[in-house]
């Protein structure tokens, strides 16, 4: 490869990532996530905003091109300069944005750009003003991106150890609202470990946990392959019981979890919760069958609404009064939960009988009404005395087992660990039965499907049943953990939100949508200032995922192989530079 | 695709099927429920309006009908717009953007920080026809540069995905943008600058016509029959069709399919842009989350024309605005729901569920919508 077409490649990335840098300082996000410190004062988690452009666009700006079907590796002194130069660019990009700031008269830009205050532009410029703080911007762009390459450069054997110790101490870090509660209960002293003053890691405490899973991770990738390969020639026997062992200490960890961190973080676990429940369900109509519904938020708002009507609720007239609404039966929860699985399964049939001979992406848009329909539905006036409309429901049961609710935070996430439990359970099972295997089937090729005997219409009707009714438990669980429920829970962002967890997990993936839903859900609620900018995280991670990696965090194994060869067949066509006459299965049979 | 489905050559599984479940799958069961469900309908549809026509108070007047009639042209151009924008792209790719509805509302937001600008130099009370155009190029620029790097970023890198890949990234990309608009600028909903000489109405042949109004439906018009010249006389409109029959063979005849496909990102972004300054305009409002609805409603346009139509397109848009402002009252008011404006959403989605279902090929279109 030529220098020059190095270099130009390392300017262009470095275009991209001075755009993504002003993006995130534009956005607000660099300039909120500053009071959260990460490590002792002097990495904050706006510093680490920063500092991901430049490090990932001198990491990316060298890596090695496919030229015909062949990799082609830069050299070691070509490769760190473009580097330093995609970082620089990266600097020099931002640079020229605050000197815009600086040269239009004051408060032009923010005029339109509410988040440009002079404390941001103050962080860009490591607080020393105009001229100066322009120069550190690029020296310092130029320096992070020098890192990147130099860190794709390093040999594999000291590479995996340096990543992985700073994923773990990153994770440590972000972990620091679980953790010291956490090791605290277990009466460990903390201090040196956590700042109490500034949150975040201390130092030395940073420099502990790189140390040691840097060294736990050259340590397995030494030993690692030895150790693996051992496992797998244990007798079943044996390996059955590794399992069971490893599942009861999930289990121990699980049951005692809740007593060690507390009630907020209880009741930031319970929501992950639901929303795992959710993600299950959909999990069946999206992993499974390959049914794409953006309109699930009606099985939600349906558990959620029969739980209330099953079980005995209030409604709230609109002077303030409580009343009962027009249907109200008063079973014990417990007995409620089969009704409320069975109204909401066929409202699943009935929402998936008139769609179902429609193609995917039509299918997805019908859902999508059928969900707004639903909220504007139990909002209106006339189903008022059912659903206290805009009001609500009051007083939902908090399923209370002889005199002992499950409304607070930390016995909720027992209910919600049982519930979870049941699904994962039922979703296992579906997956590896005959039904789980039509649906397969029908997911990768529907005309295939058909020929071969598979019912589609029944299996696509099974599929929406099934989803509902594992989907309205998350319902059911919301309304005994709020206790009240209003029309607003129910919008189209819980839909897409239960789309992205799935997603960013991988589709017909149970570790998958756990995954998904911890860090949707739950890394959220442990860093507030996430919150503001969730669904935009959310929209991003949709793209990326598809973009980058459609298999997901934790693929399938089945599907990630399906989606594998679909690129295999990709690469061969490129090789061959025919005319794409692959048409890749999934969305339904066009043709 | 056969109407019913009977399957007796089903292979023989573990489970034999008894001659009741045979006999069942007989029944056309499907058609049954159709045909049942559109009475039911027509139904619906006459008494409420029978009620309505004959209320004894609160009778809405023939002005008041008439009144509705033009707000539902006013919006149902805008939603033609849109629709447009949906309705070329699913043409030429088969893909839904679901985030088209988000260029539109890029398009308003840059033509209000211009027309702020232009309020606060006078431009927009002294000459309304130069910033009105001023205007329309502000919003039809952001929303072409916006359409155009959503199918860089979101859709080229999935062109040979699966169908139902690059329709989740458009999800990703309507939150990204609605939430990125919502911290770029703000999340609360701002005033548009009014123009005064937009104020008030115009009579023509006797009716009063709010200027606004009037505005939007001769700008929709303008832009329908330009793309329709674009299509039928230019070279590249001539490409566009060429690949949106066949892409393979349109890249054989030498057509730059990927420049044919931008340029269509491109006439989308600039219809949606023309779609924003109309709708802030009549609306008087811009907010991070106003691209949403009126998306989806666009998008019921252009299936109920028939998608991929530009004629289509912009029946569909007129039909789905008029339904959508006459039909709450025309049908719920007799029967005394109250506040029937409430359901004008539910107006709408009702129709993209009923039309999927009757004629999923659109007015225009004929049978399935099936392609590619």
């Amino acid at each position: 490869m030529t220098g020059s077409g190095l270099t130009s490649r390392a300017v262009r990335a470095g275009l991209i990532g001075g755009v993504a840098l002003v993006y995130l300082a534009l956005i607000g996000m660099i300039q909120k996530f500053d009071s959260r410190n990460l490590i002792g004062d002097f990495l904050t988690l706006g510093n680490l905003l920063m500092a991901l452009p430049p490090l990932l666009t001198g990491f990316l700006a060298i890596r090695p091109r496919l030229v015909g079907g062949q990799h082609e590796e830069a050299g070691r002194r070509p490769a760190l300069t473009a580097g330093l130069v995609s970082g620089a660019v990266v600097g020099g990009v931002t640079a020229a944005g605050v000197a815009l700031v600086e040269i239009l008269p004051e408060g032009a830009v923010r005029r339109i750009f509410i988040q440009v205050s002079p404390e941001l532009l103050s962080i860009l410029t490591f607080g020393r003003g105009v001229p100066l703080g322009l120069v550190l911007l690029v020296v310092y762009g130029a320096v992070l991106g020098l890192l990147g390459a130099g860190f794709r450069l390093l040999p594999d054997r000291y590479r995996r150890p340096l990543g992985v110790g700073l994923a773990a101490t990153l994770t440590f870090a972000l972990l620091q609202r679980i953790f010291p509660p956490l090791l605290f209960e277990l009466g460990l002293d903390t201090r040196w470990l956590y700042s109490p003053t500034l949150l975040g890691l201390t130092v030395p405490g940073a420099l502990v946990v790189f140390a040691v899973s840097a060294g736990l991770a050259a340590l397995w990738g030494a030993r690692g392959p030895v150790v693996r390969e051992r496992v797998r020639r244990l007798p079943p026997e044996r390996r059955k019981l590794l399992n069971g062992t490893g599942l009861l200490v999930l289990a121990v960890v699980l049951a005692v979890l809740p007593a060690l961190i507390g009630s907020t973080l209880s009741q930031v676990l319970g929501t992950v919760g639901v929303y795992l429940l959710m993600g299950l369900g959909l999990n069946i109509v999206v992993g499974y069958a390959g049914l794409l519904d953006l309109g699930y938020v009606a099985f939600f708002a349906t558990g959620a609404y029969m739980t209330a009507l099953f079980t005995g609720a209030n409604r709230v007239t609109s002077i303030g009064d409580l009343v009962a609404p027009a249907f109200a039966l008063h079973l014990n929860f417990y007995l409620a939960v089969p009704f409320v699985i069975i109204v909401t399964a066929v409202v699943g049939l009935l929402i998936g009988a008139p769609v179902l001979r429609l193609r995917g992406d039509y299918l997805a848009i019908v859902t999508l009404g059928f969900g707004e329909i639903a909220k504007v539905a139990v909002q209106s006036s006339w189903l008022q005395e059912f659903t206290g409309g805009p009001q609500g429901l009051r007083d939902v049961t908090d399923a209370g087992i002889g005199g002992i609710g499950f409304r607070d935070p930390q016995p909720f996430f027992y209910l919600v660990l049982v519930f979870c439990g049941l699904a994962v359970f039922v979703s296992q099972r579906l997956a590896g039965s005959r039904v789980g295997r039509a649906w397969n089937a029908m997911r990768e090729d529907e005309m295939a499907a058909e020929a071969m005997g598979v019912s589609t219409i029944r299996f696509k009707l099974l599929a929406f049943a099934m989803g509902a009714a594992v989907g309205c438990l998350s319902g059911t669980l919301f309304a005994v953990q709020i206790g009240s429920i209003t029309p607003e829970s129910f919008t189209i962002i819980v839909s897409i939100t239960a789309l992205a967890v799935v997603i960013l997990g991988g589709m017909g993936s149970i570790p998958g949508v756990v995954v998904g839903s911890l860090l949707l859900i739950g890394l959220p609620g442990l860093l507030d200032e996430f919150e503001e900018y969730r669904l935009l995280v959310y929209g991003a991670a949709l793209i990326l995922v598809m973009v980058l990696r459609p298999q997901g965090l934790v693929p399938n194994v089945r599907r990630s192989r399906e989606l594998q060869e679909d690129e295999a067949a990709q690469d061969q066509w490129l090789k061959s530079e025919e005319a794409p006459a692959v048409t890749v299965g999934g969305g339904g049979g066009a043709s | 695709m056969t109407q019913t489905r009977q399957r007796e050559d089903e292979s023989p599984g573990p489970v034999a099927r008894s001659r009741t479940a045979v006999l069942a799958e007989r029944i056309p069961i499907r058609r049954i429920i159709l045909v049942t469900l559109s009475i039911l309908i027509a139904a619906g549809v006459l008494v409420g309006s029978y009620k309505t026509l004959t209320l004894t108070e609160g009778r809405i007047s023939a002005a008041g009908w008439r009144d509705f009639l033009i707000f539902g042209v006013a919006l149902g151009s805008i939603y033609a717009l849109i629709a447009l924008g949906y309705s070329l792209v699913y043409g030429i790719l088969l893909m839904i953007n679901f985030a088209h509805g988000e260029v539109f509302m890029m398009g308003a937001f840059a033509s209000y920080f211009v027309a702020r600008s232009l309020e606060s130099a006078g431009l927009l009370d002294s000459s309304p026809i130069l910033s009105i155009l001023i205007l329309l190029v502000a919003a039809t620029v952001a929303s072409m540069a916006v359409a155009v790097l959503l199918e860089r970023v979101a859709y080229r890198p999935l062109r040979n995905a699966p169908r139902l890949v690059p329709l989740i990234t458009a999800i990703g990309a309507s939150l990204f943008l609605q939430y990125t608009a919502a911290s770029l600028f703000g999340s609360d909903s701002k005033g548009y600058p009014t123009i005064n000489a937009l104020e008030g109405t115009w009579t023509i042949l006797g009716i009063p016509i709010g200027r606004s109004l009037l505005v939007s439906i001769v700008a929709a018009a303008i832009m329908v029959v330009g793309l329709t010249l674009f299509i039928s006389r230019t070279t590249m409109g001539r490409a566009m069709r060429a690949v949106a029959e066949d892409k393979e063979i349109a890249s054989l005849m030498g057509i730059n399919v990927n420049r044919v496909i931008v340029t269509t990102f491109g006439i989308g972004g600039i219809l949606a842009g023309v779609a924003g300054v109309m709708f802030a305009l009549v609306f008087g409002l811009v907010q991070y989350n106003m691209g949403f609805v009126p998306g989806i409603k666009a998008f019921t346009a252009a299936v109920l024309g028939g998608i991929g139509s530009v004629a289509g397109a912009a029946i569909g848009g007129l039909i789905l605005g008029v339904v959508e402002s006459v039909a709450p009252f025309l049908l719920l008011a007799g029967i005394h729901v109250p506040a029937p404006n409430q359901l004008r959403d539910v107006v709408a989605f009702s129709i993209l569920i009923l039309v999927l279902i009757f004629r999923p090929g659109g007015i225009l279109g004929s049978g399935e919508p099936e392609r590619g």
